[in-house]
């Protein structure tokens, strides 16, 4: 795989929706440095990340270097589809009105709320704050681990491009947060999703059937035609749901 | 640490799994197809825009049922 192909087929999907992850991820951990200090975030913050780094580097190695080419397609290929068409299906829920667009705001002030209640000893080591923060960063992480084992799949140059394009994403992410100390709520969380949701179900369509043994006409080029049919049908589908569901906008949060 | 491993657990199957009727028809999508391809062989070419069709009914189905769920509960 050649340098071009390993930037965007791995390294840029990689980006996008490590950059969704982090910045969920950051809103908690701002949320927590501005009501308890920053040490006890920072350190459960970096607990985290390595531990995302151990799980890549052995389960992700492991994984590209054992397991058959085209088997590792075709289960890559199941599981993107399944993480893929739910991003998707849940940004075009959001869109229609139908569930509450994911607010970073509304999050970061009932996270401010809930840990000024839990109270701070100034003497002791924060184990609270460095806890949430752990577990904020590890969980959005896991999919950011994901993402990057599913898009470095074919290979160890497209796995290397992975982790570049989530180590990116992490650096912007976390560079702007500290720049301006609020959540990142200028970031399009949504069309985001909406984007990346298509990308990795079209790599999903693409790997399954690869892993098959089937090839694609134009072999990687196919790729463009399977995202512009999935964005295709996804804007349809919001115009489709808005025209179901005109109050659409007063139906959301419902846990639908 | 037992909340926090139950926390990535219940968060990794999430990844997959959010609406367990999208995850059945993706699953039945990819099945057909692993199916379709092995005993027909004038279908290798098309398998693909097959698979591709089914999981774009699976989704726009799913998206239906999910926005007539929503409006029973307006109602």
């Amino acid at each position: 795989m050649d340098f071009g192909l390993a930037l965007a087929t791995a390294a840029l999907p990689a980006f996008a929706a490590s950059a969704v992850e982090f910045v969920e991820a950051l809103t908690i951990v701002l949320a927590v440095g501005v009501t308890r200090g920053w040490r006890a975030p920072l350190i459960g913050t970096f607990a985290a990340l390595l531990t995302l780094a151990v799980i890549i580097a052995t389960l992700g190695v492991a994984i590209v270097t054992i397991v058959p080419e085209l088997l590792l397609k075709a289960i890559v290929g199941a599981l993107l589809l399944l993480f893929g068409l739910r991003w998707l299906r849940k940004a075009i829920l959001r869109f229609a009105g139908i569930v509450a667009i994911h607010d970073e705001e509304l999050i970061y002030q009932r996270e401010l709320a809930e840990l000024r209640a839990q109270g701070l000893q100034r003497t002791e080591f924060d184990r609270i704050g460095a806890i949430v923060a752990y577990k904020a960063v590890l969980l959005e992480g896991t999919e950011v681990a994901f993402i990057v084992i599913a898009f470095g799949a074919n290979g160890a140059h497209a796995l290397n491009a992975a982790i570049v394009g989530a180590i990116a994403a992490g650096i912007f992410v976390l560079a702007l947060g500290v720049a301006l100390r609020q959540p990142l709520t200028m970031i399009p969380e949504n069309w985001l999703k909406f984007g990346v949701g298509a990308i990795l179900s079209a790599f999903g369509v693409f790997w399954f059937t690869e892993g098959l043994g089937f090839a694609w006409p134009g072999d990687a080029l196919s790729l463009l035609v399977l995202l512009a049919i999935f964005l295709g049908v996804s804007f349809i589908a919001v115009r489709m749901l808005r025209w179901m569901l005109p109050s659409g906008a007063n139906v959301e949060a419902r846990n639908v | 640490m037992s909340s926090a491993l139950r926390g990535i657990w219940d968060n990794v199957v999430g990844l997959v799994i959010e609406d367990s009727q999208l995850a059945i028809g993706i699953v039945a999508a990819l099945t057909i197809t692993w199916l379709l391809g092995a005993a027909v062989e004038s279908l290798h070419e098309t398998v693909g825009w097959l698979l591709l069709a089914m999981l774009i009914l699976v989704l726009l189905v799913n998206l239906v049922v999910t926005a007539r769920r929503a409006k029973r509960r307006i109602a």
